[in-house]
Formats: structure tokens, C-alpha cells, sequence
């Protein structure tokens, strides 16, 4: 699930923000009539929710379908290292690596039954039991185990040290210090209990599945047995060597396929070639248990977006993820009813934050803040970047939730009041006046070279200067290494990408945490964070959710805009295919396209 | 010679250290490496960061960075190459030998065709100066080379691509298309072969009905989706080209040459049974083979036939037996076309240097990679086409206005012959320097093309280090390309010294 919050999403949505994107709900939640054609997807089961459909009994059908998210190559096996962990990797890992949970179409988590289950058994300590499928063996045959979840355990664990650094080159490594006794239950069991050391509500989302364990140990010169119980007795020299292997054994060369021996499959594909540069061809596991991979073959190729769209038409790719431009929805819908377009949203989301850092004339003083509010032309800026492409588009309201989350309408009607839904020059005026501030400047600061932000700020300049404003623009290119961290702008105007998680925007709002960069502080937004990600109760959580977000309007934080808009298409012979805003990209479900019977 | 070289080779090593330097500075100042992770929301997104500051060394300062850089190059000596890590570690050297192999495959056959095609229009329209062929030629060859690339490339799958694949699955003329066709053959037939107004108005009308009717004809073959030449085919046109290249040498009554060179065309038909089988799914190593012996028989054939006259034997023996072999080969090729087609229905993809998965015999798997590379490889060579047939147009005007020229036409020689043989080779020393540069410039000038046609090759590798800021995969492309166009400045020079001994200093 970790593979997920690495979010290269932000890098294409933010710097290829070429422009105007399409944007419509992505989920059933938002349902807003989108004119343009064929904008939901062909099924062969209708999906009940944003979830894995359930294709009930079917049969792999011999075959191909060829996708791709874009140019970058496959690295490794092992995505689960910094090195390989990206979501071009996890377009190919996340096929052959199932794990316990998922995300659905709106970021909503969803267990996985393939694998097996996860269930709170009590709350103080937060102890969860994991059951896995009995059906569930690794591609050579060895069955799943608890000892795989050790595994996974063990390499999210920095407290597994030589010399007193951590053994593991992994991308997580806090697991151990949440369940500092790993996972309790018979090694070649297949049940296994965690304690947390303090309440997570995240729990569901953790990885306990990832690589088998029996290879490893072996590589470690380990018996499986062996390899258990040194983990759970931290004992890293032991298992240096393993960890030696976990780290490098599976990386090959570009093109050579890692040993099938080693590199075992327990989803529903397994690989099957690789040609370097061009394409990662998978192939039905032949020993996966669950519901059977729709289609046989499923060819992942390495081609840049700007090439999806021809390729599309030429039926050399048959699903795509290109990026959200004007031209390219454009040209898709030129393509007419060859293609299925599903436009929707991504788990991106742009702002306007104000500068909070001592001195700033925004951050001490709330009227500046309201006025400033008042005269950004939101519905403008969604009218004039967004809707052009997508109807359904929407102002965002929150910061926690999404439009076309479940909770939005909820959240938003308990936060917000709507007071600044629609322009107010006069007032902003007034209050201007008040503060004896006509003619204060705005310096908008944003990562350049970005059309879509520069337009976004041109926009509000010509609306804000009429309210008595001097709108600046100060977007750089070291935005980030410079503006930010100086404190050198007024307003900043970027985007964050949401991981999936519940906790993960104490980070941001909660005082001197490390991505507060505009140094808001709100002790009861510091303490209803607290409260929120020390809960474990869904009831509990919302009600914090609407506190923070109802401060965070009181006191200005900032304003939220948009969620940043994606783009998938497929030929329209390609059933199931189905957009999600999660980062997961549109493979999350590739194991059930199935190509329609002619 | 030795001291001019080695004054070269010294000039040359530091005009690319200089250039690695402004490189590597303008690389390191060209934006934020960490920018993705900084607006990351991930939690391990400290641990992210600090592992990027390792892999690209941002905890040094740049002047250190570039000096392990440096460094790791000059291992390049003992063929132990360090080129670094990219910004997510992994081996720039890896990713560099790949990348080199595609853009490889890409160039250097756009080069040779765009030097062929473009010394011989050069020529045709230094020759026809100031005629309406010149005027064109020169209109196209300008339009082509201000194209740009990646426009005409999305024209290209469109047409060539998409359009090839949707007219192959049934392909037809309608009668206004033949019409359209065989009208505009004969008018660019005429322009080329030009003379008098009544041969003008022979070639246009004898071309356009040689198409008015062969297009028909073929496509009541089924030409398009079955080729056929056969047997029969491949012994009736060796046979033309075996008689004309005797005449041309000998003149057909001249024994010496003519029994030699029926003899390798008998050899010819006699190969093409022997080596049916072998040649329906061969390796590269058995055409070279094949090839060998195809070279082989004809020399000695003319050698042991040839008498005195065994030169010109050889020679036209060497043309039949080539031209004999290049059929049998289409023939094959020909015959293993619609397998390709049942194997993919749309022969011209979009994207990729080859289909994935694609199995097939060799020649299908052949025929898939020769599709792919076809519109790339087009796409370069008309760019560069332009530069050589000018410099070939000026550098032949210019050399046809020399005394020697004019002597050899004074001799009474033939006019192809003071072309080809006085004018040309002359006027070719400067076009060694151009194509020299050429090819050097094309492995960098194909990074757009690499992009839209999906091949994986150096232009990407430089294109994505741009984009993220990571110097290393940047400078590898600098490495490649730099030496390249500096290696091949200084191969142009020597040769040039030594075609032309005025140069040497």
C-alpha cells in the first residue's frame, strides 16, 4: 500500500500542467451528466461500487491487451525499494504482488478476500487479526504463510541494524516501532495477530504481504524457520545476509526477466518477458487461486503520453493514461466510438496557502485573508481551466476530502458556509479600506514553468486588483528549494496529493510539523489532530475531520481550488476498464479486462 | 601527419572538457532535483529525499559532484566506465548501452539513406541548374528540412501509419485514385527525364498508362496482401540485369564476359532451389554466409572464364550475382508477407522498434522490425536530406567550372563519364566533412524522434535527466554525442588532409 503514497502523479499532474484538464467525478459519488461521449466505461459485470467487480465464474481468455502510463521502464521486482519505488514499477509489481488491502476508485480501502482478512480485535492495545486465504500459495507452489508477513514485517522495521544501520534499503521503516513484537502466530500458519504500540487508524492499509519469505531465507542461507525467528528477535547480523538479497538479489538489468525461481508471483499475473525500453509482457498466474485473470497476456508498454493517443487509434495500445491536456481530450474525442474516455479525478488537489511566518502581513491579519478570499474568482478559474473539458468539474471546499468522496457533501456542509463561493469585489473592498490597505501587494508564488498556475494567477490578479489588491506574480523555479522555505511569498499556489491515508495531513496543518511550510499554528487544530489520528472510531475520525476543516475556514489556512483532473481512454472492444483517482493508475483492475466478444 | 593528428586529438579532449563543464553547470542550475518529493505527501518522504541526496550527491557542492563525475569518466581508460547512478540509482552505464543500441540502429541507417538520396538529387539538379526539377527538388528539400519534427512525425503515423494499416486490410484503388496516381507519375516522370516537348510528352504518357494499368493488374492480384515474384520472376529480371550490365561493360557479342555472366545467373537459379528451405527462416548468420558465396561465384567465374578480359567479367558477373541475390531475398520476403499480415493485421505501429511478443519466423520478425523502423527512419533521412543534395548542388556547379573539366569534355569524352568520374569524385571531399557532422548530429537530433515514435534511445535518456534534473544520464548523452561530433569533426579533417594535400598544415 506504501507503494501508493510515492506519488509521481504530483510530478506529471503539477509539471506537465500543460494546461487545462479534463476533470469529472470519478466515482459514483459525484454524478454530474458529462456530454461528452462514451465517458463511462463498457462492462461485462457493472461494478456495485468503487471497488473490484465480481466477475463471478470466468475463464482466462487467450489474448492480449496492451496498455501503458508512460515512457519510464520497468526497474525491478522489488518495488519496494527507494530506488525502484514509483509507479511505473507498481504497475507491474502491484499485479504480481497482491496484498491484504486496496484502494477503490475514490481512495476508498478495500480488503482483498483473495488474500484473506483483517479484522480489529480490540482497540487498547490496537490489536488487528490477519487471516489468510488457505487457497493462497506463492507461484512455486510454497503456501502464503505468516512468515511472509514477518518478512514484511521485518523490512519496514529500522530497528533490524548492523553497525547500526538498518539492514532493509526499504521505503518504509516505521513498522517496527509501530508493532514492536511483529507478527504472532505460527510461522507456516496461516493466522497471525499485530499489537500497536499506539493507535493507527491507518491500520488497514499496511503492507504484511509483499515478497515470499521462504526465498529470501534461503538466499540468507536460512532455513525459513530460521529466518522467522531471528526477526522476531532482531537479530540483524543474522540476517544480514538475506537482507543483502532482499536488497539487490532481484534487480536485473533492463530486459533480462529476474529469475521466475526467485521472483514468485502470489497475484494474478506473473512475468512473463521484457524487452528493454519498449514493453513488460505478464501472463495469468498459472497457480493463482482467486478469480482468474480475465485475459491472458497483458503487455505494459513504455510510450510517452504524447504518443497514446495515435497509438490508440492504431490499436497498438489498448488502454491508456495520457496527461490531461486540452489537445489530448481533444484529439481522443476525435477518435469517436473507437475509444471509451473516462475523464475524472485524481487524489491531487491545488490550493492557495497563505504565509503564516512571522511578520507577514497576510498571516497576521484574518480581514486581509477574508478579503483576499473574497475576490478569487474559484468558479471562474474552474470554468476557465477545467470545465472546458469536463462539465462535471467543481470548486473544492475541503482539504481532507474529496468532491467525489463519500464523506464531501457531509464535511463541507458542517465546514464551510459558502461565503466565498461567489466573487465579492465590493466587499473586498470594504474590508481594504477598513485596514487601510488599498494597494497591499500579493505575491503569488508557485513552481515554474507551469501554464495552468500561471494562468490560475493571472486570473486572480485581474479579478483581486479591482478589490484594491496588487496581485504579484513571483512563480520561480526554485519555488520549493527557495520561495517556500524563505517564506519570500504572500500566497503560495501548489498542489498536494492526497496518500490514501487518514493521518497524513497533521503533517501539514498540525504546528512546526515538517510539511507546514506556510508555520500556520492553531492549537485546537494541533489538538483535534491529535484526537483524529489517535482514534480508531470512523464516527470519531469524521467528527475531527469536520472540526479542523471548519478551523481551517475560520482562520483562513488557505483556499482550496480543484482537484487536479486525469484522463484515461481504452479502445471501446476493452471491458471493465475503469478510471480510479487513486494512485494505483488505471491497471489497479487490469487483471479483469477482458476483450469483447465480437 | 602524426604531429597534426595529435594536435587535433589534443584540441578536440579539451573542447569537451570545456563543454562538460558548461554542461554539467548549466545541468545543476537548470531547477529543483527535489521538486516531486517536496510536494509529496507520503510519509516516508524525509526518507525519500535523503535517499535522493545520496544517490545524485546534492550534499556536495557542484564543482565536487562534477570532479567524482569526471573522475568516474576517466576510468573510462581502462574500459572500466563510472557514468554514476540516475537520481533513483540505478547504473547510467546500463541504461547507456541500451539506449546507444536503438538510437544506433535509427541513425546510421537514416544517414546512409539520406546521403545517397541526397548526393544523387544534388547531382541530378546540379546538372538540370536552373530547370524546373531544380526549382522543386530545392522547394521540397527546404520544406523538408524546416519541417518541424515532431508535427511531421504525428503526419506520418497518420497517414503512413494508420492509413497504411486501414487501406491493408482491404486494399483497393478506386478508379479516380489509379487515375489521380498514373497523372502524377508521368508528370514527375517527365520532369525528371525531361528533353525535347515530344519526348516530354512520350515519357508523361507512357508512364501514366504503365501505372493506369499496373495498378489495376496488381490489385486483381492481390498483390497488396499476397506479393508474388517467384521463380520466374527472380531469372527473367537477373537475366535483364546480367544482359545490360554485359552490354554496359563489354557489349554483348564480347563471349568472354557474356558466358561468365550467364554462367552466374545459372549458378544463381541453381542456388535459389538449393537454398529454398535454408532461406525460409534463416539467421543473420546464414545470409552472411549465403552472401559470401554469392560474392564468391562470380568472381571466380569470371576469373576462370574471364580471359583477359576477367576484370569487366568479374565486375558484371558481381552485379548479376547481387542483383540475383537481393531478388531471391525479396522473394522470400514476399512470400513470408502474409504470415505477417495474419500475425499483425496493422503492419505499420505507432509506437516501439518492435512488437512485443511478436514470435513470428525470421523474416516476419524482420519485416515487423523493418515496419517499425521504416517512419523513424524516413522521418530523419528527408530532414538531412536537404543539407546534402545543397552542398552536393554548390559543390558540383562548383568543380564543373574547373579547367580540368572543361579539358576532359575537350578530350571528347562522354558526358556521364566527366560527371561520375571527373566532376563527382571531386566534388565529394567536402561532403565527407558534412556527413561527418551529419551523423554526429543526428544521434542528438533524433531525440525528438525517439520520443514520438516510443524507441527508448539516447534523446530519451537525455530528455527524462532534463526534465528531473539529474545530471547523470545528461552528461552520459553529452558523452556519447559530444565525442561523437567531436570524433568525427577530426576523422573529417584527417581525411580531408589527406584527400587534399593543399589542407595539411
Amino acid at each position: 500500500m506504501r507503494l501508493k503514497r510515492i506519488s509521481k502523479a504530483v510530478a506529471l499532474g503539477a509539471t506537465f500542467a500543460l494546461a487545462l484538464s479534463a476533470c469529472s467525478p470519478g466515482g459514483p459519488a459525484a454524478p454530474t451528466g458529462s456530454p461528452s461521449a462514451g465517458s463511462t466505461g463498457k462492462y461485462s459485470v457493472e461494478p456495485t461500487n468503487t471497488g473490484l467487480a465480481d466477475l463471478g465464474d470466468i475463464t482466462t481468455a487467450s489474448g492480449s491487451i496492451a496498455a501503458s502510463i508512460g515512457e519510464d521502464e520497468f526497474i525491478s521486482y522489488n518495488g519496494f525499494t527507494p530506488e525502484a519505488n514509483n509507479a511505473y514499477n507498481s504497475v507491474v509489481t502491484e499485479r504480481i504482488q497482491s496484498s491484504f488491502s486496496y484502494f477503490g476508485t475514490d481512495g476508498a480501502v478495500y480488503q482483498n478476500p483473495a488474500i484473506g482478512s483483517i479484522e480489529k480485535v480490540s482497540d487498547s492495545p490496537l490489536t488487528i487479526k490477519y487471516t489468510i486465504n488457505p487457497d493462497a500459495v506463492w507461484s512455486d507452489g510454497t503456501p502464503i504463510t505468516t512468515a511472509d508477513a514477518v518478512l514484511a514485517w521485518a523490512l519496514q522495521n529500522a530497528n533490524l541494524t548492523v553497525d547500526g544501520k538498518p539492514i532493509f534499503n526499504s521505503v518504509a521503516q516505521d513498522l517496527g516501532d509501530q508493532v514492536p513484537k511483529g507478527p504472532k502466530g505460527e510461522a507456516s500458519g496461516k493466522e497471525f495477530t499485530l499489537v500497536y504500540a499506539e493507535p493507527n487508524p491507518d491500520w488497514e492499509i499496511q503492507s504484511l504481504l509483499i515478497h515470499p519469505a521462504h526465498i529470501v531465507a534461503e538466499q540468507g542461507g536460512l532455513s525459513t524457520a530460521e529466518f522467522v525467528a531471528a526477526a522476531l528477535a532482531g537479530d540483524g547480523a543474522k540476517l544480514e545476509k538475506a537482507a543483502d538479497f532482499w536488497n539487490t538479489g532481484w534487480n536485473t538489468d533492463p530486459g533480462t526477466v529476474p529469475d521466475p525461481a526467485l521472483a514468485l508471483s502470489s497475484g494474478p499475473y506473473k512475468i512473463d518477458s521484457w524487452e528493454a525500453g519498449q514493453s513488460i509482457t505478464l501472463t495469468a498466474n498459472d497457480k493463482w487461486w482467486g478469480t482468474p485473470a480475465a485475459t491472458e497476456k497483458l503487455v505494459i508498454r513504455f510510450a510517452a503520453a504524447d504518443t497514446h493517443v495515435q497509438a490508440l487509434q492504431n490499436a497498438d495500445l489498448d488502454v491508456v493514461e495520457p496527461q490531461a491536456t486540452i489537445d489530448t481530450v481533444a484529439q481522443l474525442e476525435g477518435l469517436g466510438d473507437d475509444v471509451q474516455i473516462l475523464a475524472g479525478d485524481t487524489l491531487s488537489w491545488e490550493h492557495l496557502d497563505f504565509n503564516f511566518a512571522e511578520g507577514n502581513k497576510f498571516g497576521g491579519n484574518p480581514e486581509l485573508r477574508q478579503a483576499f478570499a473574497l475576490c478569487v474568482p474559484r468558479q471562474q478559474i474552474v470554468d476557465n481551466l477545467i470545465k472546458p473539458l469536463n462539465p462535471g468539474a467543481q470548486v473544492m471546499n475541503a482539504r481532507e476530502v474529496f468532491p467525489f468522496q463519500e464523506n464531501y457533501g457531509d464535511v463541507v456542509s458542517a465546514a464551510y458556509s459558502g461565503q466565498y463561493d461567489a466573487v465579492d469585489i465590493e466587499g473586498a473592498k470594504r474590508i481594504l479600506e477598513e485596514q487601510n490597505a488599498t494597494g497591499v501587494k500579493v505575491r503569488i508564488g508557485y513552481n515554474a514553468p507551469n501554464p495552468r498556475r500561471t494562468d490560475v494567477v493571472a486570473m486572480i490578479k485581474s479579478s483581486c486588483d479591482q478589490a484594491g489588491f496588487e496581485v504579484v506574480d513571483v512563480g520561480s523555479g526554485d519555488f520549493f528549494s527557495k520561495t517556500l522555505p524563505n517564506g519570500d511569498y504572500d500566497v503560495a499556489l501548489y498542489a498536494w496529493s492526497s496518500s490514501g491515508q487518514i493521518t497524513s495531513g497533521e503533517n501539514i496543518y498540525a504546528t512546526g510539523k515538517p510539511q507546514n511550510y506556510s508555520q500556520y499554528s492553531n492549537r485546537d487544530v494541533d489538538a483535534a489532530w491529535r484526537k483524529l489520528a489517535t482514534s480508531l472510531d470512523p464516527a470519531v475520525q469524521l467528527e475531527q475531520t469536520k472540526a479542523i476543516e471548519k478551523l481551517l475556514w475560520e482562520d483562513l489556512h488557505g483556499i482550496p481550488l480543484f482537484a487536479h483532473p486525469g484522463i484515461t481512454a481504452a479502445r471501446a472492444d476493452v471491458l471493465n476498464v475503469r478510471r480510479t483517482a487513486a494512485q494505483s493508475t488505471v491497471l489497479w483492475n487490469a487483471e479483469q479486462w477482458l476483450r469483447a466478444p465480437r | 601527419m602524426l604531429r597534426f593528428i595529435l594536435r587535433r586529438l589534443g584540441a578536440s579532449a579539451a573542447i569537451l572538457l570545456g563543454a562538460s563543464l558548461l554542461l554539467y553547470v548549466l545541468m545543476v542550475n537548470a531547477g529543483d532535483p527535489l521538486k516531486d518529493l517536496r510536494e509529496s505527501n507520503a510519509s516516508n518522504r524525509d526518507e525519500l529525499i535523503r535517499q535522493r541526496i545520496g544517490f545524485m550527491g546534492l550534499d556536495q557542492p557542484w564543482y565536487q559532484r562534477y570532479w567524482t563525475w569526471l573522475a568516474g569518466v576517466a576510468k573510462c581508460v581502462t574500459l572500466n566506465c563510472d557514468l554514476g547512478t540516475n537520481r533513483s540509482g540505478v547504473e547510467v552505464s546500463s541504461l547507456l548501452a541500451n539506449a546507444a543500441g536503438s538510437t544506433l540502429r535509427l541513425v546510421v541507417l537514416a544517414t546512409v539513406l539520406a546521403a545517397v538520396l541526397g548526393i544523387a538529387v544534388g547531382v541530378l539538379t546540379a546538372v538540370r541548374q536552373y530547370s524546373g526539377l531544380d526549382y522543386s527538388v530545392t522547394f521540397l528539400t527546404f520544406l523538408f528540412f524546416s519541417l518541424p519534427v515532431f508535427w511531421a512525425a504525428v503526419l506520418l503515423k497518420e497517414y503512413l501509419a494508420i492509413g497504411y494499416n486501414d487501406w491493408i486490410a482491404n486494399p483497393a484503388f478506386t478508379p479516380a485514385q489509379t487515375a489521380v496516381s498514373a497523372l502524377l507519375f508521368g508528370f514527375v516522370m517527365q520532369v525528371v527525364l525531361a528533353g525535347s516537348r515530344t519526348r516530354r510528352l512520350a515519357t508523361f504518357a507512357a508512364s501514366a498508362a504503365f501505372v493506369a494499368l499496373v495498378l489495376p493488374y496488381l490489385q486483381w492480384l492481390n498483390f497488396f496482401r499476397y506479393p508474388q515474384l517467384g521463380f520466374g520472376g527472380v531469372v527473367v529480371l537477373s537475366l535483364a540485369v546480367a544482359l545490360s550490365a554485359t552490354a554496359t561493360s563489354a557489349g554483348l557479342r564480347n563471349k568472354l564476359v557474356l558466358y561468365p555472366v550467364l554462367a552466374t545467373v545459372l549458378a544463381g537459379a541453381i542456388a535459389y532451389w538449393a537454398t529454398f528451405g535454408l532461406m525460409e527462416n534463416p539467421t543473420w548468420g546464414t545470409l552472411a554466409l549465403l552472401l559470401a558465396a554469392a560474392v564468391a561465384v562470380p568472381v571466380v567465374l569470371g576469373r576462370v572464364l574471364g580471359g583477359h578480359l576477367r576484370g569487366r567479367a568479374t565486375g558484371a558477373g558481381l552485379a548479376t550475382a547481387l542483383a540475383m541475390a537481393g531478388l531471391t531475398t525479396l522473394d522470400h520476403i514476399f512470400r513470408a508477407w502474409p504470415g505477417f499480415l495474419s500475425l499483425k493485421p496493422r503492419p505499420i505501429s505507432t509506437i516501439g522498434s518492435q512488437t512485443p511478443n511478436f514470435g513470428g519466423t525470421f523474416w516476419e520478425s524482420f519485416l515487423d522490425r523493418g515496419a517499425q523502423l521504416l517512419l523513424p527512419t524516413l522521418l530523419l533521412a528527408l530532414i538531412s536530406l536537404a543539407s546534402y543534395s545543397r552542398y552536393t548542388r554548390a559543390s558540383m556547379l562548383e568543380v564543373g567550372r574547373q579547367d580540368y573539366i572543361r579539358t576532359a569534355r575537350a578530350k571528347g569524352l562522354g558526358e556521364r563519364t566527366v560527371i561520375l568520374k571527373h566532376a563527382l569524385r571531386n566534388a565529394l571531399i567536402p561532403i565527407a566533412t558534412i556527413m561527418a557532422f551529419d551523423f554526429a548530429g543526428l544521434i542528438g537530433g533524433a531525440v525528438v524522434t525517439e520520443a514520438v515514435f516510443g524507441w527508448k534511445g539516447m534523446g530519451e535518456l537525455f530528455r527524462t535527466g532534463l526534465d528531473q534534473v539529474d545530471p547523470a544520464p545528461v552528461m552520459a548523452f553529452f558523452l556519447v554525442t559530444g565525442t561523437a561530433a567531436v570524433l568525427f569533426n577530426m576523422l573529417a579533417d584527417i581525411l580531408y588532409a589527406i584527400l587534399d594535400p593543399r589542407i595539411r598544415v
